[in-house]
């Protein structure tokens, strides 16, 4: 394959004459640009070159070896200052990874573990994101001490660092599948061997084949509960080590409780054995885990987002003038780096060479490059236009301009109360109870009748396993993610759902979002006499050549390609583009540039012209044009009852002009800071707040909202902060989304309802010994499935509807109605 | 009856198999991504995005 003339990354033909290579898992491989060879290499180093393994299905990836650095390495300034922050005020701040997390409980247990440390100022945990952002007072305390303090409650935590978070996240999605799968296969195994004794009781089953069949689950049940169900066991140990109950504790109870009965049961060769129920409820409950993990994961992280948005390496300058590549954590402040056209700055610093157009839709959501001038500051993550340039760096890792981004986005999400806290205390509080009730059944019956405790006491347990109870929710909420994603919305968190359904308050952003990325032609004004066609065909031939949002949008308005012969094309940054057509010598671009030295009417000045060495020929005016379905995505959501705003980083007018149309309120010239304050505004006063956005400016926000809604076209950082990712742009798709949230809901309201009255009759009978465990079981099984059963309306329910009140009207944008405010 | 006594130790077997074969598939890596390998074969652009 090496062989190939085309670049081993993204398959473009390699250009004549550059020879770029990389190696991808120990081969080396044609590049077409350095882009392609970073990425390769950051693919490399990140240990996903199987990406390019599966794709040949040759080269085995060699195994993972996750070898956590001791604590101690941590000390090592080179280690420690590009996971550590430096607030300043001798405060320190670090984002930490933590394994193991499960429930609200782990997060309890540990603030309450690390709070209670000298010189830990602040902990916060986010269970779904696994993180846990610690803020400490450096003369008391340090990153090692930090480390030992966690991994001494029995939470193994890593400090925030890319690499090191892909390989977990493997390792744990690929152990849960294991355990899930052999859960699986134990319980059908199982069932089938239970089922011939059930069976066989009524029938007459000899005591041989009754016994065979005994073993027979037996041999199945024992890898579910050593195997499957470890985790559960370990958290139960963790929790009882640290004196904090936590969710697998009464779990691994029930589990080891039940197989302890059955293999004495077993080699007693009297009684009943429930092999099968126990590997049935491992099953369940490792399926739940399961999907859960899947949703977090998918829930795309933070720090591979950065680490796509800043070059894994820098070329930095020696003293004596060479290049030498490094990687970006090997950067220090005063170092020199050279930085060529369309590369990613590495760092903040401060240009040092002549001038440069540097594009920062990164921080300011706009498109159009920024022109900046020797001295000028460079931010880390945008993308040079022109170059190369050689650039001092300022600022690095935890203190540029992006990573503070990221350090908001990671903030506000950790800092968003659990919506879904109050459904698995509900579970845990169900789970207690149970406990309490098993083992006041158990004792009365010791009391009354011996011989019949431990069957009442497993029956009273098995009856109330809190599967119907569990599934209510996921159930419920697997149906409503299917069918939402049949509308191209992506629910990554799954609490989104609670969060859409009671939202009051709706911000969106503008640029990007309510309006469509890219410029559009507005105006177009002729002069001599020249046809509108005309001018647009000479004016996008010129603008062909450019690749400036201005020229793109000029070229677009003109359908028509034409096979004009254009010669002597040159750029001109930051003015325009001049070409000569025909003999003719024409430019397209700012005014002062297309027609230098002749006069031109005072309104033109402003917009981008096309001329000749003759004059004018004609002016162009440029504006963003609303989505297609901006208002009735709008409108749909107000007729829901739901407060619509905007909040835009752009200059008043623009924004009031969009706002005017839409007629929402608005608020401009907004910071991404400014936007998280107004959500927190909001918020305090009681408002459940869903935001909308596409930049990484919007991430913030996005991530503070209640709810973040994100355009699949928006920027990768602002993907990982949202909670649900819309794709195609359809903003109609939010209001259908809250009317399916709503309804789910309310299934889940009655599913739990529905399994809390079937405890209650089913438990008292159970406790006082009328109810077999074998009927128990089966009682168990068939409410778990009314549970699934009617979590399945929601999506039918759904497709019969139409998808909101207004979206199916098409509304131009221009001619938006106005309801009454 | 005595025909249960070869055809489940040979069930058994089968299971064996056949966690094994899912355990090494898991272990290669054929289950890390379940999205992406679908949509390999449709994407006909001309420049790929960074892969995930």
């Amino acid at each position: 394959m090496s062989s190939s003339p085309n670049c081993w990354h993204c398959g473009e033909a390699l250009q004549k004459g550059v020879v770029i290579h990389a190696r991808v898992a120990g081969t080396t491989r044609p590049m077409c640009c350095q882009g392609c060879r970073a990425a390769a290499e950051w693919i490399e180093q990140l240990g996903l070159s199987d990406y390019y393994a599966l794709r040949t299905s040759a080269a085995q990836r060699p195994a993972p070896d996750v070898d956590p650095a001791t604590h101690d390495s941590w000390e090592r300034p080179d280690n420690a200052r590009h996971v550590i922050r430096d607030l300043g005020d001798g405060l320190r701040e670090s984002l930490l990874l933590i394994e193991g997390v499960r429930c609200t409980a782990c997060v309890w247990l540990i603030e309450r573990s690390l709070g209670a440390m000298p010189g830990v100022v602040s902990v916060q945990v986010n269970a779904i994101a696994q993180r846990a952002r610690v803020i400490w007072r450096e003369s008391k305390f340090s990153l090692p001490q930090l480390l030992q303090g966690l991994a001494r409650t029995g939470y193994h935590a890593l400090p925030l660092d890319a690499r090191g978070l892909d390989d977990l996240r493997r390792r744990e999605s690929r152990d849960a599948l294991k355990r899930l799968l052999v859960a699986g296969f134990g319980a059908m195994q199982a069932m089938m061997f239970a089922t011939v004794i059930y069976l066989g009781a009524a029938a007459s089953l000899d005591v041989s084949t009754r016994e065979l069949m005994r073993w027979l689950g037996l041999l199945v049940a024992t890898p579910v509960v050593f195997y499957s169900a470890r985790p559960f066991f370990a958290g139960a140990w963790r929790s009882i080590g640290t004196r904090r109950i936590g969710m697998d504790v009464p779990v691994a109870l029930a589990i080891a409780a039940v197989y302890a009965a059955s293999v004495i049961e077993a080699l007693r060769g009297s009684g009943e054995v429930y092999f099968d129920s126990i590997s049935m409820f491992v099953f369940f409950l490792l399926a739940g885990r399961y999907l859960e993990m899947r949703a977090r994961h998918r829930a795309r992280d933070l720090t591979d987002a950065l680490a796509r948005l800043t070059p894994p390496f820098a070329d930095r300058k020696r003293e004596d003038g060479t290049l030498q590549r490094v990687g970006i954590h090997e950067l220090r402040v005063g170092d020199c780096v050279r930085v060529s056209e369309g590369d990613i700055v590495p760092a903040d610093g401060v240009l040092l060479t002549g001038r440069c157009r540097v594009d920062e839709a990164l921080l300011s959501g706009e498109s159009a490059p920024v022109t900046k001038r020797c001295g000028e500051l460079l931010i880390a993550g945008s993308v040079l236009e022109d170059g190369p340039v050689l650039v001092r760096i300022e600022r690095t890792g935890a203190d540029t301009t992006l990573a503070g981004i990221a350090a908001l986005v990671g903030r506000a999400t950790a800092a968003r109360p659990q919506l879904q806290r109050a459904g698995e205390q509900s579970v845990a509080r169900f789970v207690v109870r149970v406990l309490v009730l098993t083992a006041v059944t158990a004792t009365a019956w010791i009391v009354v009748d011996p011989t019949r405790a431990f069957s009442a006491a497993i029956a009273v347990l098995v009856i109330s396993c809190p599967c119907a109870f569990a599934l209510a929710v996921p159930a419920a909420l697997t149906r409503a993610l299917g069918a939402l994603a049949r509308r191209g919305v992506l629910v990554v968190k799954p609490d989104a759902i609670q969060a859409l359904a009671e939202c009051t308050h709706a911000i969106f952003d503008k640029t990007g979002t309510l309006t469509e990325s890219r410029l559009s032609l507005a105006d177009l004004h002729t002069f001599d006499g020249i046809s509108r066609h005309e001018a647009l065909r000479m004016a996008a031939t010129l603008a062909r050549e450019s690749r400036h949002p201005i020229a793109r949008a000029i070229a677009a308005a003109d359908p028509g390609m034409d096979d004009a012969v254009v010669s002597d094309v040159a750029t001109h940054s930051g003015l325009g583009v001049s070409a000569r057509i025909a003999g003719r010598e024409f430019r397209l671009g700012r005014s002062d540039f297309a027609v230098a030295g002749k006069p031109l009417a005072h309104e033109f000045e402003d917009a981008v012209m096309l001329a000749d060495d003759d004059g004018p020929i004609a002016a162009f005016r440029m504006s963003e044009r609303l989505r297609p379905d901006a208002c009735a995505a709008i409108d749909a959501l107000r007729a829901q009852g739901v407060t619509v705003l905007i909040a835009s980083g752009d200059a008043s007018s623009k924004v009031a002009s969009i706002a005017a149309r839409l007629n929402v309120a608005w608020r401009a010239r907004l910071l991404p800071a400014d936007k998280l304050a107004w959500v927190a505004e909001l918020r305090a006063g009681g408002a459940r707040v869903l935001a909308v956005g596409d930049g990484v400016n919007d991430a913030p926000f996005l991530a503070g909202a209640d709810l973040g809604v994100a355009l699949a076209e928006g920027a990768e950082l602002t993907q990982a902060s949202s909670d649900i990712v819309l794709k195609g742009a359809r903003l109609d798709s939010i209001a259908y989304a809250r009317d399916i949230a709503q309804r789910t809901l309310a299934i889940v309201r009655q599913n739990q309802r529905w399994a809390l009255y079937y405890n209650f009759s089913a438990v008292p009978l159970a406790a006082l010994g009328f109810v077999p465990p074998w009927l128990a079981a089966l009682g168990m099984s068939l409410s778990s499935l009314g549970v699934i059963l009617n979590a399945l309306r929601i999506g039918r329910d759904a497709a019969l509807r139409p998808a909101g009140p207004a979206s199916r009207e098409q509304v131009p944008a221009e001619a938006c109605p106005r309801p009454a405010a | 009856m005595n025909i249960l006594l070869l055809l489940i130790p040979l069930s058994l077997l089968f299971l064996a198999g056949a966690v094994w074969v899912f355990f090494w598939a898991v272990n290669h890596g054929q289950f890390d991504d379940l999205e992406t390998p679908g949509l390999l074969p449709l994407d006909d652009s001309d420049k790929r995005e960074t892969p995930p």
